[in-house]
């Protein structure tokens, strides 16, 4: 897998809130088509990482490059538009609207008609409509969303939101899929079928995925390659073979060298 | 064309009748949207899904294992097996790879068709212990896309094949069904009996035809009606009910997305028939009446003013007495107002036919239903009979009985009580098990077959059948003569007076008797409206005129029995049965010998001449404090009359 070319790549990126140093000198790059997992202790900065990547906030230093895009100097909403899409770790969906307009509503970056052509809803508009919501019911079949396809997903159980907000995120048809621990809050069962969707997802659309997850047993099962941060710092990077054995790894896990759970 | 003998042949007849019509065969609800399918289009896809297999070295008569979820390619693809004279053997999704693999090998299945992912996976895991299979053809590649065993195939691809085919032969396809015979095998249907390995039921085209026909005999059915598929087609229920009247009569059938979405599906179809079992009807008596509740001011108003209007009628009609003008023309005005639009929220407003099988179901769902407008009708049978062939006719609904037989067919009660069945639906036998065969078969004075079912039952008065219980679960009386508790407590529990019932009597005992906790919350009211002061629950079962309102609820039942089953003596206990205290399991199933051994003396009591018992019992609160309870309870004997 490793052998592709790069499609993203951080460079040396620092990040600090003030006295705090979130991120210091991080760099690594994400190859075309691999799943890379990035891991770490609470407060580790995986998910500061992430949104440097999807410019929610601005790196002090560093570049990150995306097919040649210096991310950095990106306004946030050219970012999708550039082809990342981004799930959250604590859900970011409209709760009052039904599945298949949370998941419409991702489509917007790639309509064409104007104010006034869907005003009128005629020619252009409804066509694009139309092509929009085949799209979308692709996602949905998909997901095996179609049960819930009307219901409000304010009345929805926590893990098929999150599915919800994995279908938004396809919706906008991206080159690389940011998924901020998309298994929290999940029992086994839910766990194992969003990995399963992951994967399909994955194998589909060849899509990039960075994906920030606590649980090990599932991440060493997914992912190609593992990058591990501890205090803002990469620590180890590699497969998960080679993650599970590194000693840098365990100590900052365990804080001392013992058997690891994984 | 000649007289057709086959299922493929009905449905070739019906392809050249709709031919270039745009007539609908089929729907399927796809990405949201449903997508019709002509009868043009089906027989396209069949055709060459058919020759497919050929050119895959399909030989006639072989065996083709289908498991999947009910879709058209599950239809076009039994269609086409049965049309080049194979044999569809329909697996449940649900299944085991083991169990996949016994009914597999079973079968000599020589190929598979598998839906999807998680059924072709199961067949990947058993891939060395079926080598009779030459390949597994799937219809949904999701998440396959990088499968690459060449064992495995895309259902379009074999269509490929076949069409190919089709362009050289355009004669070809309609030669082959045209070579079918009635008595050719049509499907294996494997049942999962209690104990053993599943058995494989053999039945032919002429048994489903069959079937078709008595149904529509009593129910007609129409090409222009609308049925949701979502009986498993594993299962007789839908290889009868849906594939087979598809072929025969052409209704179209619509597939659902999926199994979760089938509600909101049969909402949007409305269906003209369908049949659920008794479960869920029952629990869509409650789903109807929260809605009810939930609902504006004016629609609960409504159904206020025409619900007692519509049981009226629904009581007239049970008991098949003519219903006056003036309350038929409520019952329209209620119709109209509320019944028909409250319905329609379940998809139920169009269907002609509401069929219910499975367990008894309660009166009172009868009489609601029938209030709203919907006759529901008991239905009986069993997949060696290829389905069912005892029904309620819409005119002759009795809530105690399955109905009488369906033209052709019949129904006896062997001397030990057994139901026996015989139709021209009756199975060949099971698959590789003559003695299975034998054991199941009853041949009579006449040299009739008929099935012996395993379960008890009586033809009342009027010919209609009760069902009572298992064979194996009645108990025998010193008599001789045997009664089934489960069916005298279930129709004890279906007054609303009473919550639980224990029937004893058994080798020992001559005859039965019962004790029944009453509900506390509906006899309560009941007391109340009538100005009868109690105190505790055990003050009010010891009430006398709650012994007499309990004693016309056994006497209605017993008036259902056989004399020799009848509850001669009950009691009231002072308390209702509980799991907490082990008398219950946690699914409310009573614990018989427990319970026995609990209330022994009371038991004694009820098989000497005493008209009380006297009981000393410490009870315990559901906060942990105990009490002893120390009165006395009251026989109360019905006599041989009752």
């Amino acid at each position: 897998m490793a052998t592709q070319s790069v499609q993203l790549s951080i460079q040396n990126v620092s990040l600090s809130f003030g006295r705090v140093q979130a991120l210091s000198n991080v760099s690594f790059d994400v190859y075309e088509g691999e799943i890379l997992a990035i891991i770490g202790p609470n407060g580790a900065g995986k998910t500061s990482l992430l949104n440097c990547i999807s410019n929610f906030y601005h790196p002090d230093e560093g570049r990150i490059l995306f097919d040649g895009h210096d991310l950095t100097r990106t306004p946030p909403h050219r970012i999708a538009q550039l082809g990342i899409a981004r799930t959250f770790q604590n859900l970011a969906l409209y709760t009052g609207m039904t599945t298949l307009e949370n998941i419409m509503a991702a489509r917007h970056i790639h309509m064409r008609s104007g104010m006034l052509e869907c005003i009128i809803y005629w020619g252009l508009a409804h066509r694009e409509d139309l092509r929009h919501r085949r799209v979308v019911e692709e996602i949905i079949d998909f997901l095996e969303l179609a049960p819930v396809r009307k219901t409000v997903v304010g009345a929805l159980p926590h893990g098929l939101r999150k599915r919800v907000e994995l279908g938004r995120a396809l919706a906008l048809e991206p080159k690389l899929l940011l998924l901020d621990e998309p298994m929290t809050g999940m029992n086994q069962e839910e766990k194992e079928d969003m990995a399963r969707y992951i994967l399909d997802a994955h194998e589909l659309r060849n899509l990039t995925i960075v994906l920030i997850e606590h649980d090990m047993g599932l991440v060493m099962d997914i992912a190609d390659r593992v990058v591990v941060l501890d205090f803002g710092r990469k620590i180890a990077e590699g497969t998960p073979e080679e993650i599970r054995n590194n000693p840098d790894v365990i100590r900052a896990y365990l804080g001392q060298e013992e058997e690891v759970f994984w | 064309m000649t007289q057709p003998e086959t299922l493929p042949q009905y449905w070739l007849h019906n392809v050249h009748r709709y031919a270039r019509q745009r007539k609908v065969a089929v729907r399927q609800k796809e990405l949201g949207i449903w997508q019709p399918y002509t009868w043009d289009e089906e027989y396209e896809h069949v055709r060459n899904f058919g020759l497919g297999l050929l050119e895959l070295g399909f030989q006639r008569g072989e065996r083709v294992a289908i498991i999947g979820d009910n879709e058209k390619e599950y239809l076009w693809g039994a269609l086409a097996v049965m049309a080049v004279g194979g044999v569809v053997v329909g697996i449940f999704t649900d299944v085991t790879p083991k169990e996949v693999e016994y009914v597999v090998n079973h079968s000599d299945a020589t190929f598979v068709l598998a839906g999807d992912q998680e059924q072709v996976d199961k067949l990947l895991a058993i891939k060395e212990d079926v080598p009779r299979v030459r390949k597994v053809i799937y219809w949904d590649e999701k998440g396959m896309w990088h499968y690459n065993d060449p064992w495995l195939m895309d259902f379009r691809d074999v269509q490929q094949l076949g069409a190919e085919v089709a362009a050289r032969e355009p004669d070809r396809f309609p030669e082959i069904i045209a070579e079918g015979r009635g008595d050719d095998y049509a499907m294996f249907c494997y049942t999962s009996g209690t104990t053993g390995l599943p058995k494989g039921v053999m039945l032919t085209h002429s048994n489903f035809i069959y079937a078709v026909k008595a149904f529509g005999e009593i129910d007609p059915r129409f090409d222009t009606d609308n049925y949701v598929s979502f009986i498993p087609l594993a299962w007789i229920g839908g290889a009868a009910l849906d594939i087979a009247p598809h072929a025969v009569d052409a209704i179209i059938l619509n597939f659902t997305e999926g199994p979760e979405t089938v509600q909101q599906n049969i909402r949007e179809i409305a269906p003209d028939a369908l049949l659920y079992n008794s479960r869920l009807w029952e629990s869509l008596v409650s789903t109807i009446q929260v809605r009810m509740i939930d609902s504006t001011w004016i629609n609960r108003f409504l159904y206020r003013i025409f619900l007692p209007i519509g049981y009226k009628v629904a009581d007239l009609e049970f008991e098949k007495k003519p219903v006056p003008l003036h309350l038929r023309f409520l019952y329209a005005l209620g119709r109209v107002a509320i019944f028909k639009p409250l319905l329609s929220q379940f998809g139920l407003h169009k269907a002609r036919t509401t069929y219910t099988s499975g367990a008894a179901l309660s009166p009172d769902v009868f009489r609601f239903f029938r209030a709203l407008g919907l006759p529901l009708r008991q239905i009986y049978g069993s997949t060696e009979v290829t389905g069912g062939v005892v029904a309620h006719r819409k005119d002759d609904i009795k809530f105690e009985s399955l109905g009488k037989p369906l033209p052709g067919a019949d129904v006896r009660i062997s001397p030990e009580g057994e139901i026996l069945l015989t139709s021209p639906g009756l199975f060949a036998g099971y698959h590789k098990n003559p003695e299975a065969t034998e054991k199941a078969i009853y041949v009579d004075e006449n040299g009739v077959r008929w099935f012996r079912t395993g379960d008890a039952g009586y033809l009342d008065e009027d010919g209609h059948l009760i069902y009572l219980d298992r064979m194996k679960d009645m108990i025998e009386l010193a008599s001789g003569e045997r009664y089934s508790p489960q069916y005298i407590e279930g129709r004890l529990k279906f007054s609303p007076y009473i919550s639980h019932a224990m029937t004893i009597g058994d080798r020992e005992k001559g005859y039965v008797t019962a004790m029944i906790t009453i509900d506390f919350d509906n006899v309560g009211r009941w007391a109340e409206k009538r100005g009868l002061a109690y105190t505790t629950y055990t003050d009010l079962s010891q009430k006398p005129e709650v012994y007499e309102l309990i004693r016309e609820d056994v006497e209605r039942v017993n008036r259902t029995l056989p004399p020799a089953a009848r509850v001669r003596k009950f009691v009231l206990l002072h308390k209702e049965f509980d799991a907490d205290e082990g008398e219950m399991t946690r699914t409310r199933k009573l614990r018989r010998r427990f319970l026995a051994e609990r209330y022994a003396d009371i038991i004694q009591a009820l098989y000497s001449d005493a008209d009380s018992v006297h009981i000393r019992a410490t009870v315990k609160y559901r906060d942990g404090r105990e009490a002893v309870i120390d009165t006395t309870l009251r026989i109360e004997t019905i006599g041989e009359a009752g």
